[in-house]
This record gives C-alpha cells, structure tokens and sequence, in this order.
C-alpha cells in the first residue's frame, strides 16, 4: 500500500480527554461549550469551550509539582502528545533506526500566562522564568519533552497560520514522509484560552453570546475553546515493520490564500475553494467521493456563508453531509485543525457523522443544510475537513478508510 | 542509526535574489564592503524609504514589521525577476509583537475594555505572509513558522521540500523579527544581550561575559528552481535537527555532500551562528569542533545582530559570499584567517538552544 496513513492520535478538548470520551460526547450530542469557568475574564457571560481541568489538574494529572514553570498551552500539548505516542506506539526499543519528528502548532503560545505576568516580567523581579516560555516555539519544544524517554525527535518545528496551523502541520508531515526525511511524524496544534484571545476576538465583535450556531440563519459568532490535538503519522510499511495496526489513511491536503483581508473571507469563498480542489487533487479524488465535510463552521456571519460558498462551488448540487462541531468544542484556534481531524477520524473509522448542533434554519444564499441528526451507520470511505485562518490561510485535508 | 536513504532527484534548487532590512544600509549589499558595526545592545534598523514600495497613505495605517516584510518582498521579486511566486513562507519568532503589546497592554491596563481591535488583528503570527498575499493576489501555498531560533530555516526547509517534489516552482521565504523596548527588556532579565558597548573583537572573545545585540531583522530570498542570470547560487541542501549529537550533525554532512558528489575539501568554509553570547557560543562551538573542525569559519551576528531570524542572514551571507567570488575577511571569525577567494561550497550552521539539553540546529550546504 502506497501513501501516509494515520497511526495514533491524542486529544484534549472541552469534550473531555482522550478520544473515546470525545467519540462518546460526539454521539451523545453533548457540548463541552458552557460558562467560562477556569478563564479569569471578567466576560464571564460568554461561553466558551473549557478544558474541565484546571491546570493545577493538568500539572497534578502528569505527575508534576504545582510550581513547576509550564504553560498551559504546553500542558494541554502534553496530554495530547501522550495518547497519540501511546497509541502509536512510539516507545523506546520500536522505534530503533526510526527518524521521528515533532510539528506542533500554536498561535497565543504562553500568552495565558504572560497576560497574568506581565507587569512582573517588565518591571518585576519574579517569574522572569516564565519570560522564556512565552513564544510558539518554546511550548513546541516544553511540549516535547513529555515523550523525552520514549523518542528522541530528530527535528521539531511549529507552525503558526491562526486557525488553519494545526492542518498546515498535516500537509508538512506528508511532505517529510514523502521526502524521507522522516520515518514517522507527530503532528497537530495546542492552543489554551487566554484574555488576550478571547478580548481579541471580542473586539471584532464576533463572539456569540449563546452556545454557537454554526450554518444557521440567525447565527451570532464564534465561542472561543481550548484544545490540544496530535496525529501520528508514517508510511504504511514503517507501520507494519513496527507491528502497529493504521486507522486510516492521509489522502491529502490543500492549503491556498484567499489574499482578500486580514480578518474577512473573499464574498465567493476563492481560498477554500481552491484549497478544497488542491486537496480532491493531491489525494486523487472526485468531489463525489467525499462522504462527509467537516466545515470549518466557526459560527460567523462571514465565515460560514463564503465557506458555503466554496462548498457549493466544489460539489454543486451534490453537496455531501457537512456539519460543523465548533458548537460541540468551540473554536479552538491553532488546535482546531487537529481536533477536527481527529473527529473527522472518528467519524470515518467509527462509521457515524456527527451533528451541526443548534442548527435551525438555513442561511438563503446556500443550497444545503447541515447535518441536524447524528448519522449512525454511515458509510464513509473519504472525509474532508476544513481549516481556514485569519489572513486567508485556508487548508484542508481528506481522510480515507484504509 | 541506519537511515532510510535520502530522497534525491534531479531538481535543482537555487536562491535567486535576497533584500534585507537591518542594521546593515537596507536592500542593498554595501554591508559586504562597507559594514556598520553597532556598538549598542539596543541597534535599530536602517529604515528605507518605503514610499517606493509602499503608497505613503497605505503605509502609515501598516504595523513597522508588515511594511518591512512587504517591502523586502516586492524589492526581491524584482531583483530575482519574478511576478508572482508560487509560495510564500515565512520565518517569525514573535511575529507581530508591537501589535501584541498594543493589545496586551490595553487588556490589562484597560481592565479588558475599550480594546483596539486593529492591533489584535495585526498581531497574529501569519498576518505577514497573507499581507504580502495581498499586497500580491497571491492564492498560492502560504505558512508561517515561528520556533524560536530556527523559525526561518523551517520556512525554508518547508520550501526547499515542495520544490524538490515539484509542488511548487518558486517560493518567497522571509525570516522577520522585530524587536521592541519591552521584549529587549524582558530579554535582558535573561541577559540576552550586551550589558555595554562592545567592539568586534571583543565579542570573539567567548570567555568574557560579553553578549550579542539585538538587530531587528527582516529578510525575503527568492527560491527557486529556474536557473537565470539573476540567480545567487545553489541550495544544495537543508536539514533541521532537535538535540542532535555531533556525530548526527557529521553523518548528515557527509549525506550531503556525497548526495552532491562532493568531499570534505571541497568545502570552503562554515557559516555558524556566533552571536558573541559565550552563554550560546559555547555549544556552536562544541559543534563545530567535533563535526567540522576543519573549515573556515565565517559569522555574521557582529553584523546583522541576533534575533529570532538572524539565521535567515547566514544563508544570505553565504549566498553572497558565493555569488561574489569572495569571502572577505571580516566575515571570518578567526582574525588570522585570511580572505578566501572563489569558494564554490559553503555551509551554514545553525544552532539555537535556549534549553542547551534540546536545542535545534540546522545544516545547509550552498553551492555555485
């Protein structure tokens, strides 16, 4: 068998730890997005998609002192990175003459601990420790250290496209994979809620006030979330070499600019048309192949209708089953694309579709509606997902049953 | 540690033109004969004059690193004689920090009212490569890497790759950081940087406690695999690596070279990361004596300063090196060694560790 397939993966979201409790809530339609409870903001009327675990929890959880100098963006990574590894099993003595490497994605990295520090690390003497673990690559490379008696990394990076990130890394994993500069890759995005990204996005006055309602008529914005999501990923015959059964298949990705606005899609959806196409492309597919899209679907006005757009431009009248799970775990920024594909994994190797919660009413200008009832037994042999970030960076990526 | 063969194919990859905004005159290569040496910790980039680029009106609403970015962009697609590349990559350790104070600042100092939301969107990391999109109506692949130290030798390995399997044809990759009054300070509580003026030769000396300065650094290379009149030279190759032992960094090298039919002599210098830092200087050190003790070295940190992209400037001296015929001596770091002239092969290494026990490096080799 010739290609990329996906062996392990991790998950933290406000649906809970682990995959099997995040295929439990998906079926049992229950959202993790509630009021804001661990989030120090003083907007505690927005709902947002929580980690349920304090980070005192998360610290406790890995074994580690409370003081211990970590971020939570770092910590959320951690648990992600575990399971995925463990699933894969990337472990010591498996992995003999194997290259592994590491892409994480973050956008807000130690900002959650920064905004609370802030005045200390200008005019203060204390916490300056925490100075160095601000930026995106210090998580990637804190996050790492978790797995550090199992696998030595032979390289690690980390992308930071807003919200398409986590995707991006999936795309340079197969380019790794591909090159053979890699024998297997760890990829995928963390990202915890800060003040600094909630007000942001606050600012743009495109936060939903109400649990989101993605691809409804009367839809209000985005519920920020939090989430730390990783796949592994190897060639089909690394895999077998090493005794580990694949989940699926990476068919392919996309990633295209809309090169319209910093913050605004293009009115006809040109970034994640094109990169929808690329993707149908790379992986050799029809757009009729595809059995199911999960839509970036923030929730907003924007978003949502030209995402539609591209959609309809894509598949025409045939418009697969779509459904957003941003209601279900909020956006979670950089993590998002990873978190959605393993929901999209989910979906493909579990055979159900899971729903667009609080949908309603259908928005005019499109000709589908999203998935209102879980879809059990479905049939599934290709899923998409779509990612799409501030600044136009739009990827998406397609899952395929082995 | 048996490898899987590297991939090869025929494909060559080459730098086709280079613009920088630094300490050094900015979009030109007068460094090269006539550097600036900054004394200070603090330096500050020679700003251009952007209304050549830039409508003035347009200008004056852009962040100070968005308007380098743009400017170092559309000034090296004209040099390398391109329109519009396939891809745009960039390398950004803080990506837009002055925007992320402005807002940060506003949250907390504002009690998280009354925010400008402006500045949050120009915060983002990415909001450098989709503005030179837009600047460019360019649809192509677009990435932003920012891991510290090795940010921009990510965004060029991710090029490089996509070349290599015909993805793309040409790719814009730029290496950007700014650097503000608060982060030099919060930097300087970790003393990263100089703590009085110091000259050149002082800053060779790594037993003393004398530390780089920080250079704001905005850079844009054109890559791609059409050969021209305009093009700079060959990038044979570029590895990244996570705590690799110097016997990695060897073999690698030996990789390389054998994959371009090459030996140890036909190398004519390294190009490594001496920032003056002794702190850091160590290991590069550490490095260099173990896995390729037996070339020149050359740095470039005395001029162009240490931030989270200055390794953007070492492929850029080693490509001018190349396209110039000429190593000049006050690029090499030992002061006995003499000028070289005509080198066909040059490698740069990378190193930057933060957390000495993990940190990341990488190799390149660059050709004529």
């Amino acid at each position: 068998m010739d290609g990329i397939v996906v062996t392990g993966m991790g998950v933290i979201s406000a649906l809970g730890r682990g995959v099997e409790q995040t295929a439990s809530m998906l079926l049992q339609e229950k959202s993790g997005v509630d009021k804001m409870r661990i989030l120090k903001s003083k907007y505690t009327s927005l709902p947002v998609g929580e980690v349920h675990e304090t980070t005192e929890e998360l610290l406790d959880s890995l074994h580690y002192r409370r003081d211990k100098v970590i971020t939570r963006t770092t910590l959320l990574g951690q648990v992600a990175l575990l399971e995925a590894t463990q699933m894969a099993k990337l472990q010591k003595g498996l992995l003999e003459g194997k290259r592994v490497a590491f892409i994480s994605a973050t956008t807000v990295g130690g900002m959650e601990k920064s905004e609370q520090l802030y005045h200390d690390f200008l005019y203060g003497t204390e916490h300056s420790e925490y100075i160095a673990l601000h930026d995106c690559g210090a998580c990637t490379n804190m996050i790492a250290e978790i797995t550090e008696q199992d696998i030595h990394y032979s390289m690690l990076t980390t992308i930071s496209t807003a919200c398409s990130s986590a995707a991006n890394a999936f795309l340079l994993a197969a380019n790794l994979l591909r090159t053979g500069r890699a024998d297997i890759v760890v990829a995928g995005g963390t990202e915890c809620l800060s003040k600094f990204h909630l007000d942001g996005f606050n600012s743009l006055m495109i936060l939903d006030d109400e649990v989101c309602k993605p691809f409804d008529k009367n839809r209000k914005g985005i519920n920020l979330g939090e989430a730390a999501a990783y796949l592994v990923l190897e060639s089909p015959q690394t895999a077998q070499e090493r005794g580990v059964a694949p989940l699926c298949r990476y068919a392919g990705g996309g990633n295209r600019c809309d090169a319209y606005h910093q913050t605004a899609s293009s009115p006809n959806g040109e970034g994640a048309y094109q990169s929808m196409i690329q993707a149908l492309e790379e992986a050799g597919l029809q757009p009729s192949d595809i059995d199911y899209i999960n839509a970036h679907g923030t929730g907003t006005a924007n978003n949502d209708e030209t995402e539609g757009f591209a959609v309809m431009r894509v598949f025409g009248d045939r418009v697969p089953p779509i459904s957003s799970t941003k209601a279900f775990t909020g956006h979670s920024t950089s993590a998002a694309g990873a978190l959605e594909a393993v929901i999209s994994i989910l979906a493909l190797t579990r055979n159900f579709i899971p729903v667009s919660l609080n949908f309603k009413e259908k928005i005019d200008s499109l000709n589908f509606t999203p998935v209102t009832q879980t879809i059990r037994n479905a049939k599934l042999r290709h899923v998409m997902t779509n990612s799409f970030g501030f600044g136009g960076n739009d990827t998406s990526c397609i899952f395929s049953k082995l | 540690m048996v490898h899987q063969s590297h991939f090869t194919n025929n494909m060559s990859i080459y730098i086709q033109s280079v613009s920088q905004i630094s300490v050094q005159k900015p979009l030109t290569e007068e460094w090269f004969d006539n550097p600036i040496l900054p004394k200070e910790a603090f330096a500050q980039s020679i700003e251009p004059d952007y209304k050549q680029f830039i409508p003035p009106a347009e200008s004056r609403r852009m962040g100070r690193l968005i308007k380098r970015a743009i400017t170092t962009s559309l000034s090296a697609l004209k040099k390398g004689g391109c329109e519009m590349p396939d891809a745009i990559i960039s390398g950004t350790g803080l990506g837009c920090i002055e925007n992320t104070e402005k807002f940060l600042n506003a949250v907390i100092d504002n009690d998280e009212e009354c925010l400008p939301p402006t500045a949050f969107m120009q915060s983002t990391h990415n909001t450098i490569s989709s503005q030179i999109a837009i600047r460019l109506h360019c649809h192509g692949y677009n990435s932003t890497y920012s891991n510290q130290g090795t940010s921009f030798d990510s965004a060029l390995l991710d090029a490089f790759i996509q070349l290599q399997l015909g993805q793309i044809r040409s790719a814009l990759v730029g290496g950007h950081d700014e650097m503000t009054p608060d982060y030099f300070n919060m930097l300087s509580k970790i003393n990263y940087w100089r703590k009085e003026d110091v000259n050149v030769d002082m800053m060779r000396q790594c037993d003393k406690e004398i530390n780089s300065f920080s250079g704001s650094c905005s850079l844009s290379m054109l890559v791609g695999t059409d050969h021209t009149e305009n093009t700079l030279c060959r990038l044979a190759d570029i590895e990244l690596f996570h705590s690799p032992m110097p016997s990695q960094i060897r073999d690698s090298l030996f990789k390389m070279l054998h994959a371009n039919k090459l030996t140890l002599s036909d190398v004519d210098a390294v190009v490594a990361s001496y920032s003056g830092n002794p702190n850091v200087d160590r290991y590069v050190g550490h490095y260099l004596t173990q896995a390729m003790s037996e070339f020149p070295v050359i740095w470039y940190k005395h001029l162009f300063g240490e931030s989270f992209c200055s390794s953007a400037f070492g492929i850029y001296v080693a490509a001018m090196c190349l396209h110039k015929r000429l190593i000049p001596k006050l690029l090499l770091y030992n002061p006995k060694d003499a000028e070289i002239k005509n080198p066909k092969n040059i490698l740069v290494f990378n190193y930057f560790g933060w957390n000495p026990s993990q940190p990341n490096v990488s190799l390149s080799l660059l050709s004529i």
